[in-house]
């Protein structure tokens, strides 16, 4: 390069997001204030029996979690995840008895599929993700419904392939559980490392310029829905492990509150920013929630109420209003 | 004689420290039709931004019959009898001809929110009367053609004269540019009906148009109001001249680096091309560390021709050949691992990654340099980061600042980094590299486009002006309705002036 | 355009693309009803019995009135996603202040009308939130969604209130001219949104705004009012919805509107307005709701899984928007 004078540009001075800051400590603020409250009220919560019992309940959702935050990373949602989820777990439940292992492989590349499928059509297609996997959402539980005769399928024959979910113990603390916070912490780091680890981030943020830098964003959005139809299937995997069954609605109540952890944890529905720890987060935030509920001696009917006020006020935080133009 | 019925004084306006406008004054007298011309980025959208109420000026003032008037909306705009015919249709095509005549100015065809279809479609059949127009008011947009939908839109504008007692002013910004042969001439003949009725302002860059239906011509320059002329005793040439004629200094445009590339071996090379709509059988070559620029108005085709080389628009036929080798892209993806870069006009929404990091931009385009296998080599990534930012003189804080801190010609440097950054760049298009910059930053885009052509790198160059067109390139296309007009050698000392090449644009 | 001298005439010409287009959009729907009329007439010996006809009305009612709240709302190219959890809502509201077995309230059509405004009073907060902070609709109406869920659980409180109201509870059970009064009721409903579809800023300006908004803010439209507007009538079509069925079941229930919210938005998709707003009306959603219904109750005659169908009704709302989309596509366009 040619050392030729240059002139000087405006300098640039630092500023300080203080906004984005406090928004991006807001979550782990609220986990502890929510831990807090709970061990003051009550204060044998910090006991193994009741960690346990957290974490248990926490794993799931942190699967669906995880596989949405994919998704919503690259500004898009998906709608069907829950619904895939129980359908895997009634394909489960069908297949485990005589397939064992390999039943939980089949389902699982099954719920991948789907997400392809997903990913597909609207990568390609070109059309909003809310509408097309809504439309998923009806396919699937209908499928699911039909194929179950709308009822719980228990599973005895075959339960070994999946029964060490809830079996073993590390420290007396589901192995299962520690294993999805493990994987969390894994994606993370990914996102970190590996060259095209910020790639989700990028379309979120700035598609056109990933585009047009050459970034391929199709095969990156197809990815995101695929991960996200194969983390449906673990969690559909692990909800049949605890339950013992599958079911056509078995997973349909996590929706909410795993779309809030996502989005609670951190992550902007816009696109572009948050993580798999964040995410995380919002999980642990999400479960904390329930128990603080009660904890504090609201009447558990309250749920729904404060997960759809929760979700909405995450949304108002994260959101970034000044790259949405025309919002639909 | 009665105060002209548009007056604006000393209008000023800039952008982030860029002058759009300065210091413009003109005035529009009554059943006048009054031409306003310049070249892209001379100032004219600005201004009529600022007449239409959609930016307000840092200073200056516009008066109205001599009464200063100032608007800060499109409504108070029309209120004071200024109607609008935008270049871009704004007519909503999903409803009738009579809603988007009376768009937001229903008045007492909508009573307490209630629609009078009656009262409405009368006072839309009014406004079409007006221009003479026999389309019905309850058709629907969406059945009209381009040169209906162009008269509807401008029975729309007449509308404002409801507001005023006075006579509307009618703005038509670039009205023939969608138009060919006879629907030129209805409109030619709807310009003359409204010199009965109305004043009028004509901008457009078809020179013998403007000189056809004028009374007066304004040009503008590099956001300045230089000469008014009279279309009787005017030529084109002269206008071109006004339009463009600038002292241009060689030593701004680093034409002492330029060197030959007589004998270099052919880079790309461009057969027959065509897309439908845009532009067809255009051939050229760009040589090893060639810079290629392409002239050409709006709608000459160039910002399609080069869309299409870099993957983001599919061509019709014609073939590509890179290193000699056929190449056919379906995306930029492919034209990207072909060897092709690209500095889009739109930086801030194509070219930076907004909202992330410096270095995070750097790589945005090709990370191999810095990664082994699937793993970024963080701490490689980070010092080749920091070499761009010396190297271009890049002002950040750090590598890590968000993109959106910085001054656009940081943020420009930090797009060319990105090219830069990737081994495989063969050909850089750039489109507009230089819009919106200042003079500094300006001047450090040219030295990094010579020591790019040192390099071997062959450049395909949508310049802002006609003067950086010809200053920067060794051969200059000129483009017209899709179709190359004339090829211009421009080697140092033997440039082509910007009249030559006007004369072949419009 | 040869003539001379020059002069554009209204003649409109339409390329045939555009022309079968049209046709499919317009007329294609009641086509199909009309077809799958005929095949479930001859398929099925019980589908063309008046006392068939009867319940196909009945149960096309309920779907009707949703889902001419939601056009307005899809009109803008928005969604609402919420109506199951209004109409939760909206029908615990209604029994609870209608006579019941719960408490002594006796308010009975005024009890009605607060079931009603119940759901009016989401669709405004929906709209208030989406437009004033900006959070996509779906967003906003799945987490509204889920707190009329949530009110209606803490109304519940474990045991279905029944409704004991003579004269409520006849609307939803009893019959005029061998139709069940819901029918009149959803029939008036839609003449109502006719009108104000036709005539009224709301109306008119959800045409405008869907079709493209940046020319409606230029003309000094406020775009922001006619928007909460358009989800005012959505939400206040779903509290309808969830009065009508708990005058049907006798009961205020958080699950009373469960499986209606995709129906209808299929229906509304069905009957041809665009899911990227500016076309369609809801006249359209009467023929799609009209297709659902007849599918739904043809194809249980002829013995086919209700379940398969909600499988079906997802298909079909992808299909229609990808093929609504598929013209719009760009090699570089951004996608969310």
């Amino acid at each position: 390069m040619t050392q030729t004078l240059l002139t000087s540009s405006p300098r640039v001075i630092e500023q300080i997001d203080w906004k984005g800051r406090a928004v991006s400590i807001l979550p782990l603020a609220v986990l502890v204030v929510l831990v807090l409250i709970v061990t003051s009220q009550q204060p044998n919560f910090v006991g193994i029996a009741s960690v346990r019992g957290l974490l248990e309940s926490m794993a799931p959702i942190l699967l669906l979690a995880l596989g949405q935050m994919f998704v919503i990373l690259t500004g898009g949602i998906d709608l069907s995840f829950a619904v895939t989820a129980s359908f895997g777990t009634v394909l489960l439940a069908l297949w485990i008895p005589e397939l064992g292992a390999l039943g939980v492989l089949a389902m699982l590349a099954t719920t991948t599929l789907i997400g392809l499928i997903n990913g597909f059509v609207i990568a390609k297609a070109q059309i909003p993700s809310f509408i097309a996997t809504l439309g998923a959402l009806g396919l699937y539980s209908g499928l699911g419904l039909a194929i179950s005769g709308a009822s719980t399928i228990r599973i005895s024959t075959g339960y070994e392939a999946i029964g060490w979910i809830t079996d073993l113990r590390v420290a007396q603390l589901p192995l299962s559980a520690l294993l999805v916070i493990v994987v969390a912490i894994v994606i993370s780091v990914a996102m970190r490392v590996l060259a095209s680890g910020k790639s989700f981030h990028a379309i979120g943020l700035a598609e056109k310029a990933l585009l047009m830098s050459g970034g391929s964003t199709v095969r990156i959005r197809i990815l995101a829905f695929t991960l996200c139809g194969l983390f449906s299937g673990l969690a559909g995997v692990m909800l049949a492990a605890s339950q013992r069954s599958g079911g056509p609605t078995l997973a349909d109540s996590l929706q909410l509150p795993a779309i809030a952890a996502v989005v609670i944890g951190g992550t902007a529905i816009t696109g572009g920013v948050g993580g798999a720890i964040k995410t995380l987060i919002g999980a642990l935030i999400i479960v904390m929630l329930r128990v603080g509920l009660s904890a504090v001696g609201v009447d558990p009917s309250f749920e729904q109420i404060v997960y759809g006020v929760v979700i909405i006020a995450a949304v108002v935080l994260t959101i970034d209003r000044s790259r949405i133009g025309v919002v639909k | 004689m009665s105060a002209p019925v548009l007056q604006v004084k000393n209008l000023t306006k800039s952008f982030k420290g860029v002058v759009a406008l300065n210091d413009v004054s003109f005035e529009v007298r009554r059943h006048e039709v009054v031409g306003l011309i310049g070249e892209n980025g001379a100032g004219k959208s600005t201004l009529l931004k600022i007449l239409s109420g959609i930016y307000q000026p840092d200073s200056g003032e516009i008066l109205r019959n001599g009464k200063k008037i100032v608007f800060r909306t499109v409504k108070e705009s029309a209120a004071a009898g200024i109607g609008m015919v935008h270049q871009e249709q704004s007519l909503v095509t999903s409803v009738t001809v009579a809603e988007n005549i009376l768009l937001g100015a229903e008045g007492d065809a909508v009573v307490g929110g209630i629609y009078n279809w009656k009262v409405l479609n009368r006072k839309a059949q009014k406004q079409l009367d007006k221009i003479g127009s026999p389309i019905s008011p309850t058709a629907g947009v969406e059945d009209l053609t381009f040169a209906q939908r162009q008269m509807v839109e401008l029975a729309k504008a007449l509308g404002v004269e409801e507001y005023t007692a006075d006579e509307p002013v009618i703005v038509l910004d670039e009205p023939s540019s969608v138009l060919e042969g006879d629907e030129l001439e209805v409109l030619f003949a709807q310009i003359d009906r409204l010199r009965q009725i109305a004043s009028v302002v004509f901008v457009s860059h078809r020179l013998d148009e403007v000189l056809r239906v004028s009374d007066r011509v304004y040009i503008l320059k590099d956001g300045v109001c230089v000469a008014e002329r009279n279309p009787e005793t005017a030529d084109t040439d002269e206008l071109h001249r006004l339009m463009v004629g600038r002292e241009s200094s060689a030593e701004f445009y680093r034409e002492g680096d330029q060197k030959s590339v007589v004998g270099a071996d052919v880079l790309l090379k461009v057969d027959g091309l065509s897309r439908q709509k845009a532009f067809s059988d255009v051939s050229f070559d760009v040589r090893k560390g060639e810079v290629v620029g392409i002239a050409g108005v709006l709608g000459s085709g160039r910002e399609e021709l080069t869309r299409v080389l870099f993957g983001a628009e599919g061509c019709d036929s014609g073939t590509i050949l890179l290193d000699g080798t056929s190449v056919r892209f379906s995306s930029p993806v492919g034209a990207v691992a072909a060897g092709f870069g690209y500095i889009p006009a739109e930086r801030r929404i194509e070219g930076i990654a907004q909202s992330m990091s410096v270095q995070e931009n750097i790589f945005l385009a090709d990370s191999r340099p810095v990664s082994v296998g699937p793993f970024m080599m963080v701490n490689k990534a980070r010092q080749v980061a920091d070499e761009w930012i010396s190297r271009l003189r890049i002002r950040t804080p750090s590598r890590n600042t968000n993109i959106n801190n910085l001054s656009g010609g940081n943020q420009q440097k930090v797009v060319l980094a990105k090219w830069l950054n990737s081994p495989r760049l063969k050909v850089l298009i750039l489109d507009h590299p230089t819009r919106g910059l200042d003079v500094g930053a300006k001047e450090d885009v040219y030295t990094f486009i010579r020591a790019l052509c040192d390099q071997g790198i062959g450049i395909v160059l949508l310049a802002d002006t006609l003067e950086e067109t010809i200053a920067l390139s060794h051969s200059i296309i000129v483009m017209r309705d899709g179709e190359i007009q004339r090829r211009f050698d421009a080697a140092p000392g033997q440039k082509p002036l910007p009249v030559d090449l006007v004369e072949q644009m419009v | 355009m040869t003539s001379s001298p020059p002069s554009l005439g209204a003649s409109v010409s339409v390329s045939p693309g555009v022309r079968i287009k049209r046709m499919l959009l317009g007329g294609g729907p009641l086509v199909v009803l009309l077809l799958l009329l005929i095949f479930f007439t001859f398929a099925s010996d019980t589908f063309a019995n008046p006392g068939n006809i009867s319940v196909l009305l009945t149960q096309l009612s309920i779907l009707l009135v949703l889902g001419v709240g939601l056009t307005f709302v899809i009109l803008l190219g928005s969604i609402d996603l919420s109506a199951e959890g209004v109409m939760a809502s909206s029908s615990l509201v209604f029994v609870l202040l209608a006579t019941n077995d719960r408490n002594d309230f006796q308010f009975g059509i005024l009890a009605a009308l607060a079931g009603v405004l119940t759901g009016s009073l989401f669709g405004l907060v929906n709209g208030i939130l989406h437009v004033r902070l900006g959070i996509p609709s779906f967003m906003v109406t799945l987490g509204m969604g889920a707190v009329g869920i949530g009110i209606a659980t803490v109304l519940f409180g474990g045991r279905a209130p029944q409704l004991l109201d003579q004269g409520l509870r006849s609307l939803g059970v009893d019959k005029v001219f061998g139709v069940s009064k819901l029918v009149f009721l959803a029939a008036l409903v839609l003449v109502i949104a006719v009108l104000i579809q036709r005539y009224t800023r709301v109306g008119r300006y959800g045409y405008v705004i869907g079709g493209d908004e940046p020319i409606a803010r230029l003309s000094g439209i406020n775009i922001k009012k006619y928007k909460i507007y358009s989800f005012v009538l959505s939400g206040t079509g779903s509290g309808l919805a969830g009065v009508m069925a708990a005058t049907q079941l006798g009961v205020g229930d958080p699950t009373i509107g469960l499986g209606f919210l995709f129906p209808a938005i299929t229906a509304v998709v069905l009957g041809g307005t665009l899911l990227i707003g500016g076309r369609g009306g809801v006249l359209r959603t009467l023929v799609g709701a009209a297709i659902i219904t007849v599918l739904a109750n043809g194809l249980i005659l002829i013995g086919v899984s209700i379940y398969i169908q909600t499988a079906v009704q997802g298909l079909v709302i992808v299909i229609a928007v990808v093929a609504s989309g598929w013209s719009l596509r760009r090699r570089v366009r951004v996608i969310k």
